[in-house]
């Protein structure tokens, strides 16, 4: 037998790095590809900013709220690109046929996941730039710039968190097949609501905050505002401290539930024959 | 629903004529799609939970700047224009959607345009299905904003006449655009739905549905006129309101029956103009060969 | 069945030396031992009770390194339950299934560095993409470093002929083209084994042609590889396969050269004859099968005639045959006598035809 002449293929976390950024990469390049879709993923959540800012202004609001508004417009497109293009993903991708080669390649599941959500993060935080910027100087929000890197450390934990749980989102949205596309529309407004999008969370009183405080972004918009704001810490909900803390091991426990997740989703998978395949 | 349908195109004059057949069944064809909003799942998602949700963001952002006072006219103009508003989004993208759902998702577009009916009834029929749809949420906000919020909306003193003839023309001139976008999608990918959204979206913006159109900048009020959704709202929210909804300046220098004639007007042409632009995009898809593309990405 | 008919020894000689950890033997690139598989479908009532489907029956397989091996049955017969299997996609209710020596249910992550698979009728991959950047991406997951993805992405397109779309989005590829890529895809990553499931499913002569080249032309370059295929074009699996396993209903019920195979039948004498209408179903007992040396019939109706392939244990029994055609009224259009091919094989052994689906209606999926 002649001998198998090998290509060198990389394992551990050499392996875990390609895969992420492999997986990254449509979603990444696509901003630049579908230039229209970019655009409209942009001008949909813009719109819905703009109006309720004309809102605030019919009932003569302090300008801070504006301010409100304008970032947590800002903060929804994250919060779909969670929905949409996290937590529906594998099941999209399992109708397109490429779930199963995810799972039958060697590249772990956990860094597929990590590269769409990377790839989401950089595609939808081109489009929440656009929409800060341009909100920010059509009805002239000013920001105090006091602690920046506080505000960065805090974004890119709300982030991490709230990709954490969109990771987590899917392998729950897999799992209930053809219910995914109706449980990411259950998720929207009502967590707009209870989020506080476009109003401090404090308004909805303590225990829903709390309820809510499960969604990253509501923690996470609540201290970029006091951060951002000067009138912010007297409309927060919690201190930003406290805050960046629940933040912090939020991200830690979607992270690892996202794992065992994934494991036992693997496995019911190859147990029932039925979860990763395509159904024709 | 079947036999109801089957009942209505036995009547002669709807048998005879290729519009209203195509129209009836299309819009049975719609309700069997769309059937399964009726599942309690779905309908607690669909039309309790999401339109809730958005009207209660606004209350909530009323509340907390002005103290709950939810007597103020103010009040009752967001809150009904919101809730009305549902109807726009359904009746636009649901004429729209139906193009891309037949040509991309059950693929039945060549079948329909080979066969002899009327395309731009089809499209209309497929849109009442979620039109009706749309009016349960519009009647379920309104009534949670009754119980809820104590919206001075008295059943005795509600102008039917001036109600039902603004929403059937506000319905008819939304399902015309809604036409229009269905036309310019037959010519577009799939992620073109989202213009159906885009243009709900400006309406929601433009028509003074949340806000008195005064808010606006003064450069962009303009586009807030030429919209009949504008009219049909005003219109619905004097119905519902009474003299409340005189509050506000915006059309308040028109007369009930001056606003009717507007709304109908601008209907009727964007009838006219929908039905010659349906024809141009078919002939556009059919001469670039787009009529069954498919855009899966 | 004997066990030297299933796992073709007759026609493989060459002696074992060696065993692996688990007992697999070293010189084995797949060995299957008595796997089944039952799936579990719950009907559509939550209240109902699961029913049962046996996609396997004890299947015990053995594939040599450097083989083509296929297997060969109709739809539902258990082919892609037995390639998800083996490629850890599944896991079997009983049983042991090794592939490179490793054992698919404790070893899978170091099988899937090892193995690549190309199923008929794919659509994998991002439509926004280019054929070069899906390739490159499904590259990255097994680990090639960039160069080496590039290099064999280039390669492997220039030996499909795919070099001239490779900057096309995938969205744009004709079923012909995109299943080439696909065929890339599953080979880019250098795999010793590759799994083959119905590949040519869907394309036109040509394609189908061209795929089957690439196949043949892979393995003579890379003599230490080994390809499973399934299929349920017997012309296919004569072309392609060293050996073949028959398999129906999730039993195998034959293995061996497609030579050995159809020697089986050269005692037989098989017949193609065109015959004029037959007239309505007769009563059991005036069938054709009824005539005694008749062990097979297969009647196809077309245009006014009747098409009846015939396996008969003796040639004198076919005066038996056309009297009782006469009998019946039906003149004889045509007359052939020809060699066995493995359809004939197939229906000698199975008593139906290829085209048919053996599968329940609820398990179409888990063939």
């Amino acid at each position: 037998m002649s001998e198998i002449r090998e290509v060198e293929k990389a394992r551990g976390f050499s392996l875990f790095w390609r895969t992420m950024w492999a997986r990254a990469y449509p979603r990444i390049i696509g901003t630049t590809r579908e230039k229209s879709w970019a655009f409209f993923d942009t001008i949909l959540p813009l719109m819905s900013t703009v109006s309720y800012v004309f809102v605030y202004r019919a009932i003569n609001a302090p300008e801070e709220y504006i301010g409100f508004v304008v970032v947590g417009g800002a903060m929804t497109a994250f919060w779909l690109n969670v929905l949409w293009s996290m937590a529906s993903q594998l099941y999209w991708d399992k109708d397109m046929g490429n779930l199963e080669l995810y799972v039958l390649s060697p590249g772990p599941m956990m860094a597929i996941l990590l590269g769409m959500a990377v790839g989401g993060l950089v595609m939808t935080g081109t489009r929440a730039a656009a929409i800060l910027i341009v909100c920010s100087l059509l009805f002239r929000v000013t920001y105090q710039t006091g602690s920046l890197l506080l505000l960065l450390a805090i974004f890119t934990l709300t982030m991490a968190a709230l990709y954490g749980m969109g990771m987590m989102f899917a392998s729950v949205f897999l799992a209930s097949g053809r219910e995914a596309w109706h449980l990411s529309n259950l998720l929207q407004e009502p967590i707009y609501l209870v989020s506080g999008f476009y109003f401090p969370v404090r308004a909805l009183g303590f225990w829903v905050a709390t309820f809510a405080s499960v969604i990253p972004l509501t923690l996470g918009l609540d201290a970029m505002r006091q951060l951002l704001f000067a009138g912010g810490p007297s409309l927060g909900f919690l201190s930003v401290r406290t805050e960046t803390g629940i933040l912090a091991v939020s991200a830690v426990i979607f992270i690892a539930a996202a794992h065992v997740m994934l494991r036992k989703l693997e496995e019911k998978g190859r147990r029932d024959g039925r979860l990763i395949e395509r159904r024709r | 629903m079947t036999a109801i349908a089957d009942r209505i195109l036995n009547i002669p004059f709807v048998r005879r004529s290729d519009a209203l057949r195509t129209f009836v069944v299309a819009a049975w064809l719609g309700w069997q799609i769309e059937s399964n909003w009726a599942d309690p799942f779905l309908f607690a998602i669909y039309s309790l939970a999401r339109p809730i949700a958005s009207v209660l963001i606004l209350v909530v952002m009323y509340a907390v700047i002005t103290d709950g006072a939810m007597e103020q006219p103010i009040f009752s103009y967001i809150y009904l224009g919101n809730a009305l508003y549902i109807l726009v989004s359904s009746v636009i993208t649901g004429v729209s959607w139906a193009v891309i759902d037949d040509r991309e998702h059950y693929r039945t577009m060549k079948q329909l345009y080979t066969a002899p009916l009327d395309g731009y009834a089809y499209l209309m029929g497929r849109g009442v299905a979620r039109m009706l749809i749309g009016t349960i949420s519009v009647l379920i906000t309104i009534g949670f904003g009754l119980i809820a919020f104590h919206l001075p909306i008295r059943l005795a003193t509600i102008d039917w006449g001036l109600l039902l003839l603004s929403t059937a023309l506000g319905v008819a001139s939304l399902a015309a655009m809604g036409l229009m976008l269905g036309s310019l999608t037959m010519m577009l990918a799939r992620h073109f739905w989202a213009v159906g959204e885009m243009v709900a979206g400006s309406l929601y913006l433009f028509s003074g549905a949340i806000f008195p159109l005064e808010v606006l900048p003064p450069w962009l009020r303009p586009l807030g006129f030429v919209f009949p959704v504008t009219y049909w709202l005003e219109a619905a929210r004097r119905a519902l309101l009474g003299p409340q909804a005189l509050g506000f300046p915006t059309l308040a220098h028109f007369s009930d029956w001056q606003l009717v004639g507007i709304l109908s007007g601008m209907t009727a042409v964007l009838i006219v103009v929908s039905g010659f632009f349906y024809r141009w995009a078919l002939h556009q898809a059919k001469e670039k060969g787009l009529i069954d593309m498919e855009t899966a990405y | 069945m004997q066990p030297e008919l299933l796992t073709g020894r007759k026609a493989y000689d060459e002696t074992v030396s060696t065993t692996g950890g688990d007992g697999m033997n070293e010189t084995l690139a797949i060995e299957t031992r008595d796997v089944s598989r039952i799936y579990r479908l719950r009907g559509p009532r939550h209240k109902d009770d699961p029913k049962e489907i046996v996609a396997l029956k004890d299947v015990s397989l053995e594939v040599r390194r450097g083989e083509l091996f296929g297997l060969l049955g109709p739809n539902g017969a258990g082919k892609t339950t037995l390639i998800k299997i083996l490629a850890t996609l599944l896991l079997p209710t009983s049983g042991e299934a090794f592939v490179d020596g490793l054992n698919v249910v404790t070893e899978m992550q170091e099988i899937r560095r090892r193995i690549g698979m190309v199923s008929g009728g794919e659509t994998s991959g991002y439509g926004l993409l280019t054929v070069e950047e899906n390739l490159w991406m499904f590259a990255r997951f097994y680990g090639l470093d960039n160069r080496t993805a590039r290099e064999r992405i280039n390669m492997m397109l220039e030996v499909v002929g795919l070099t001239d779309r490779k900057r096309t989005k995938i969205s744009d590829l004709s079923t012909g083209l995109r299943q080439k890529m696909n065929f890339v895809r599953g080979f880019v990553s250098d795999p010793h084994i590759v799994f083959l499931d119905e590949p040519t499913l869907g394309l036109d002569v040509t394609a189908a042609r061209e795929v089957r080249s690439f196949v043949r032309q892979w393995l003579q370059d890379h003599p230490d590889r080994t390809i499973l295929l399934t299929t349920h074009y017997m012309a296919e699996a004569d072309e392609l396969c060293d050996r073949l396993a028959i398999i129906d209903r999730g039993h195998v019920l034959a293995c061996d050269t497609p030579t050995n195979l159809k020697r089986r039948l050269q005692r037989e004498a098989i017949f193609r004859l065109r015959v004029g209408p037959l007239g309505p179903k007769p009563r059991r007992d005036e069938m054709i099968e009824s005539v005694p040396g008749v062990r097979q019939v297969q009647v196809a109706e077309k245009n006014g005639h009747t098409d009846l392939s015939l396996i008969l244990e003796r040639e004198d029994v076919l005066p038996e045959v056309l009297a009782h055609l006469t009998r019946r009224g039906s003149n004889l259009i045509s007359l052939e006598k020809r060699e066995p091919t493995l359809e004939d094989v197939f229906i000698d052994m199975v008593g139906r035809g290829l085209d048919v689906d053996t599968s329940h209606r609820v398990d179409q999926d888990h063939e």
